[in-house]
């Protein structure tokens, strides 16, 4: 397990890439859920209560980070299938769009856009947000598992 | 003839005293000042003031009471503002309604003012923040919650549930909205901090320290 990251992230390339991916998912994930904020002062901020979703985005941003750049490393390299990269970009999204609608400026534009199904779509986007990370949490580590498995395969990599 | 005379004083000295105490136990004025505003912003339509009316620098809040991050404010924020601040006469409050996230939102809203002219407009409001719950148009707003919610607080519910069903202040919660659009507010909770020399806005459940650094400069 440990030898097919250090193959894919031995590549400056992707290891750059897996930074860019982390720094902004969680920036992006951390500013929209209002943990920091940059104006009119950068400061960060966790209200009593919310520490779980801190530790979700934290477990996302992380396991993007891992799991796309090894996905872009299969197709670019090793010429695999695309059907896992689906799954990782799936589970990204499906974890940052969750709570992202909220009462903050992304659903108040859905909503003011969409209008009674943007507001559906908001609402459900923040009661679910806590099953909704979970689950893309879930699906980014089965593609992990499954990535993994198909780099051990496919470079012969002794686990 | 004197006994009617002496009934009718009654009635009249009745009503009188009535009248007298319930405006003498009112917690809060009602806002009746139809050209209110606020720097830029016309808070006509708002909620009463809370705090001293003359104190030189306003907070105006525009939030939602199914909006989460208006809860977290209301709860993490809120209470030092009103310690360091509002209770010391330095700076006052209005809120205003950007009622968007759901169907019982601006019914919210509107029950918030029904209880304003009962006179306990922030004692409904304190109480719908402190009755939030996680699901947005899960029922803990809906149309009996809310009636509930005022007959826990004791106001007359012939006159609540008249107000509220009727939506008398539907056109007020929609001004209140209008404001904020006008002002460029995109989500909630949003704040101006209206002081003498203009007014700055802050957007989102900011911390404490962020409220301290603006406000203490303009004190």
């Amino acid at each position: 397990m440990t030898q097919a990251i250090k193959l894919v992230f031995s590549h400056s390339t992707y290891l750059a890439i897996s930074f860019v991916i982390f720094a902004s998912m969680l920036v992006g994930l951390l500013l929209l859920s209002e943990y920091i904020f940059l104006e009119p002062y950068v400061v960060s901020h966790l209200p009593p209560g919310t520490e779980f979703g801190l530790l979700l985005i934290v477990i996302l941003s992380a396991l993007s980070a891992l799991v796309i750049p090894m996905n872009i490393f299969r197709i670019s390299v090793l010429k695999s299938s695309k059907q896992k990269m689906n799954g990782s970009i799936f589970g990204s999204m499906i974890g940052s769009i969750a709570g992202a609608c909220s009462c903050g400026p992304i659903g108040f534009a859905l909503i003011s856009t969409f209008g009674s199904i943007g507001a559906t779509t908001t609402a459900f986007l923040t009661n679910y947000e806590t099953p909704i990370r979970v689950v893309a949490i879930a699906v980014l580590t089965v593609t992990y598992f499954t990535t993994v498995k198909s780099l051990k395969i496919e470079c012969k990599v002794n686990s | 003839m004197n006994k009617k005379i002496l009934i009718l004083g009654v009635i009249i000295v009745g009503i009188t005293v009535t009248i007298f105490t319930s405006f003498s136990t009112s917690s809060e004025t009602v806002n009746l000042d139809m050209g209110r505003t606020h720097g830029t912003i016309s808070t006509s339509m708002g909620s009463p003031i809370l705090g001293n009316p003359s104190a030189p620098i306003t907070i105006v809040e525009f939030g939602d009471y199914q909006c989460h991050q208006c809860n977290n404010w209301y709860h993490n924020t809120k209470p030092s503002i009103s310690h360091d601040y509002i209770e010391t006469g330095k700076i006052n409050l209005v809120f205003m309604d950007l009622a968007f996230l759901g169907n019982d939102s601006p019914k919210a809203a509107q029950a918030s003012y029904c209880a304003e002219d009962q006179g306990l407009y922030w004692d409904y409001h304190d109480l719908l923040y402190n009755s939030q719950e996680p699901e947005i148009d899960g029922g803990w707003a809906n149309s009996e919650r809310l009636k509930a919610f005022a007959f826990s607080l004791g106001l007359d519910m012939d006159l609540f549930d008249s107000c509220l069903d009727s939506g008398k202040y539907s056109k007020r919660v929609q001004y209140n909205i209008q404001q904020a659009h006008e002002h460029g507010v995109k989500g909630t909770p949003g704040f101006f901090i209206v002081g003498p020399d203009g007014q700055q806005q802050i957007g989102g459940a900011q911390p404490f320290s962020i409220f301290k650094q603006i406000l203490d400069p303009m004190i």
